[in-house]
């Protein structure tokens, strides 16, 4: 099996992420309750996994940090933490659905929100950015990598933006946390969501928002947090008044395993490793004809997912071809983000396939799966039944 | 109670006012109400029997009504539940008895609680996993059923009987792996054939309700195009997985054929249970004639009326235009087979 479904989930882990879940699981403890030795150990281990995070993303605090169950529970938080009715809100036409979807539903509390338009070669203009701001406007919204063409948005540009202004800007590092390098003090980013299982190489089910010291959400869910437990309102202090009910404690101790190898390896180390391996694909695919690739050309600045189309075929075709013939993972369709195909044209086509290549693909890999592509443009027209 | 409508049954002798009154206190359930369903339901429910339950997880179509009896061309129109059709027809038909429709799929999490409170299980389904599945259910819920099934002008049936008859698993150890066998849409049916099956079947259905001497112990296999009439001895496998070793190995199977709704259209991909492999030329030789067929080495993709699908040699399918995944598995059923 050659996998090139990173984009949806990394695979495999490194080796210490296993092995960290399955003793944490087996050690057990419930982290940050009782005081007994297990449970102080899994708090232990979750406060180490937040301390890495930190230390991946030059946080300052890691208190900061509040784990969540996926980009898409941090993203919640932090959109119907702040916004309220009569916010104003800047986003792009290249946001995943758990952007697009919770400022959907927080039209109808009286939020107003404004789409930038994109470019699926260098996202948002930083001069339409600005143009969009109005005197409410309370939040940017930005996708920092495009998760359909690899597409990456200027963050620090719009970061400086949103400080002029004093505007807030939130990050969905879904496809950079791990790919890209991220300052958030550098980059002037407010609030950061980001998953555990992709690029960081933790197990499913984390992943975490960092709040900017000083800012303030309303916790989308209330209930035990272990501490203050005399009060009946949601504490103040953080992370915990953000992370009421149990941790995944052996999802996140794989966390911890999974940022320690990105430390050790180097972000930037692994970002050049995926961009050598994209442009080997991405010029490999121009050398054959028939199949139609979105956003970035080779050599331009992006991150490895690469999104095509083989002409006169559903993606999902040639998905389950690449998966029954060649034995290779990849993912067809609308990848959650119809805006980004909107802005394509593949919105009504059946949206495209995407490679997203990870922290272990190999250049042999690319190789076999351009001869797959090959064999598949060329063989793959669909003739009549002969009689 | 009175009788009285009932009045062919009570002065036939084998039955008589003693056998109505046990099919009034009986309960059968109905898997599947298409054309040999919906024959035997009718059958069962003028016949008295005290409760039917009638499960399917299909919506009536206009290519149903050429042998599917219950329904009419607005049952088509409006896409009623077969279900639930089925028992507003024949409530018009007996309102003293009691008829629940369920709209479902049956698999191994489901079925033992929709036979366990049932006397008698009928067969009105239309591929050979759900049949395995209600093979082991009655076997370990220790419930008899009457296998029924039909294709092109031919049908078979055989009365199951925990501890009296072999199995189904007997009857046939291996199921056709999916996709390599004919199915009524790619090969067709005639309505007189799964008539005849349906009435024998729900025939034997009152005999062992009634607990008569006559129940047939054989296989019975008839095709009434070229005219043969076979009955068959069907020994037990004295190494039979399910009738004598008892191992229910599907009911504790969690998933059969796999379904996933696809991102970007109205498509469901459904991958088989067990590995097949499909000759994509052959099957497309075999879909020409209901459709527009097209193939290549790695897959084909066949059109024919509301129905369109993409299918490759591992046996997956991408069923287009659905609205849910139990819609693709009902197409994939039909035209790959189960």
């Amino acid at each position: 099996m050659i996998y090139l479904d990173n984009a949806a989930t990394s695979w495999p882990k490194p080796e210490k992420v296993y092995l960290a879940a399955d003793e944490a699981l087996r050690r057990g403890g419930n982290p940050g309750r009782s005081g007994h030795k297990l449970s102080i150990a899994a708090g232990r281990s979750v406060e180490e996994t937040r301390m890495l995070l930190a230390r991946l993303f030059a946080i300052p605090r890691p208190e900061a940090i509040a784990f969540t169950l996926n980009t898409t529970d941090a993203l919640n938080l932090a959109l119907k933490g702040i916004l309220k009715e009569g916010d104003h809100v800047v986003t792009s036409s290249m946001e995943h659905n758990s952007v697009a979807r919770p400022l959907e539903a927080l039209k109808s509390s009286g939020v107003e929100v404004t789409k930038v338009a994109t470019s699926p070669l260098s996202g948002v203009d930083i001069q339409d950015v600005r143009a969009s701001i109005k005197e409410n406007t309370k939040l940017m919204v930005f996708t920092h990598v495009s998760n359909v063409t690899g597409t990456i948005n200027p963050i620090s540009d719009i970061g400086e933006l949103c400080r002029e202004r004093g505007i807030l800007l939130l990050v969905d590092a879904a496809q950079s946390a791990g790919v890209i390098p991220i300052d958030v003090m550098e980059m002037d980013i407010d609030l950061l969501a980001f998953p555990g299982h992709k690029s960081l190489l933790g197990p499913a089910g984390t992943g975490g928002l960092y709040i900017r010291d000083g800012l303030v959400l309303n916790p989308i869910r209330e209930g035990g947090t272990g501490s203050f437990s005399e009060l009946l309102t949601q504490p103040e202090k953080i992370p915990d008044r953000y992370e009421s009910g149990t941790l995944n404690a052996p999802g996140i101790a794989g966390l911890g395993a999974g940022v320690r190898f990105l430390l050790e390896q180097g972000v930037g180390t692994l970002r050049e490793k995926e961009s050598a391996l994209a442009n080997r694909l991405l010029e490999g695919i121009s050398q054959i004809s028939g199949i139609t690739v979105f956003g970035p050309p080779a050599g331009r600045l992006r991150t490895g997912v690469v999104s095509l189309v083989v002409d006169g075929m559903e993606p999902t075709q040639t998905a389950a071809i690449l998966d029954d013939a060649f034995d290779i993972a990849v993912r067809a369709g609308l990848h959650c983000a119809p805006d980004t195909h909107r802005m394509l044209g593949t919105l009504e086509t059946g949206g495209t396939v995407r490679f997203s290549i990870g922290a272990f693909n190999t250049e042999e890999e690319i190789d076999l799966c351009l001869e797959a592509l090959r064999s598949i443009a060329e063989e793959g027209g669909l003739g009549e039944v002969r009689e | 109670m009175n009788l009285q409508r009932y009045s062919r049954q009570t002065v036939f002798d084998e039955i008589g006012e003693a056998g109505q009154e046990r099919l009034l206190r009986s309960r059968v359930a109905v898997i599947g109400v298409g054309a040999i369903g919906t024959v035997i339901a009718n059958n069962l429910c003028r016949a008295g029997v005290g409760f039917v339950r009638l499960i399917d997880r299909d919506y009536v179509e206009l290519g149903n009504l050429q042998r599917q009896v219950l329904y009419t061309e607005e049952d088509a129109r409006q896409r009623v539940p077969k279900a639930v059709a089925a028992c507003e027809h024949l409530r018009e038909v007996n309102s003293e008895i009691e008829l629940e429709p369920v709209i479902t799929d049956v698999n191994s999490s489901n079925i033992e609680a929709l036979i366990s409170d049932i006397d008698l299980v009928l067969d009105g389904s239309d591929n050979l996993e759900a049949r395995y599945l209600i093979n082991e259910a009655c076997f370990k819920e220790n419930r008899p059923w009457i296998y029924a099934g039909a294709i092109v002008g031919a049908g078979m049936t055989m009365n199951i009987i925990p501890g009296e008859t072999p199995c189904l698993r007997c009857l046939f150890s291996h199921s056709l792996p999916s996709g390599t066998g004919p199915t009524c849409s790619t090969a067709g049916v005639v309505n007189g054939i799964t008539g005849v099956i349906a009435s024998i079947a729900s025939t034997e259905a009152l005999k062992i309700l009634i607990g008569s001497s006559d129940v047939r112990k054989t296989l019975l296999a008839i095709d009434i195009w070229s005219n043969l009439f076979d009955e068959i001895t069907i020994e037990q496998n004295r190494d039979c997985p399910v009738c004598a070793h008892h191992e229910y190995k599907l009911l504790g199977r969690l998933s059969g054929s796999y379904t996933t709704s696809l991102c970007g259209r109205d498509s469901v991909q459904v991958v088989p249970g067990s590995k097949t492999t499909i000759d994509i030329e052959r099957f497309a030789q075999r879909l020409k004639g209901i459709g527009t067929v097209r193939y290549s080495r790695f897959m084909l993709q066949f059109s024919g009326g509301e129905v369109e699908f993409s299918l490759f040699p591992d046996g997956r399918a991408i069923i287009d235009k659905v609205k849910d995944e139990s819609a693709a598995r009902s197409i994939y059923s039909e035209y790959i087979g189960l």
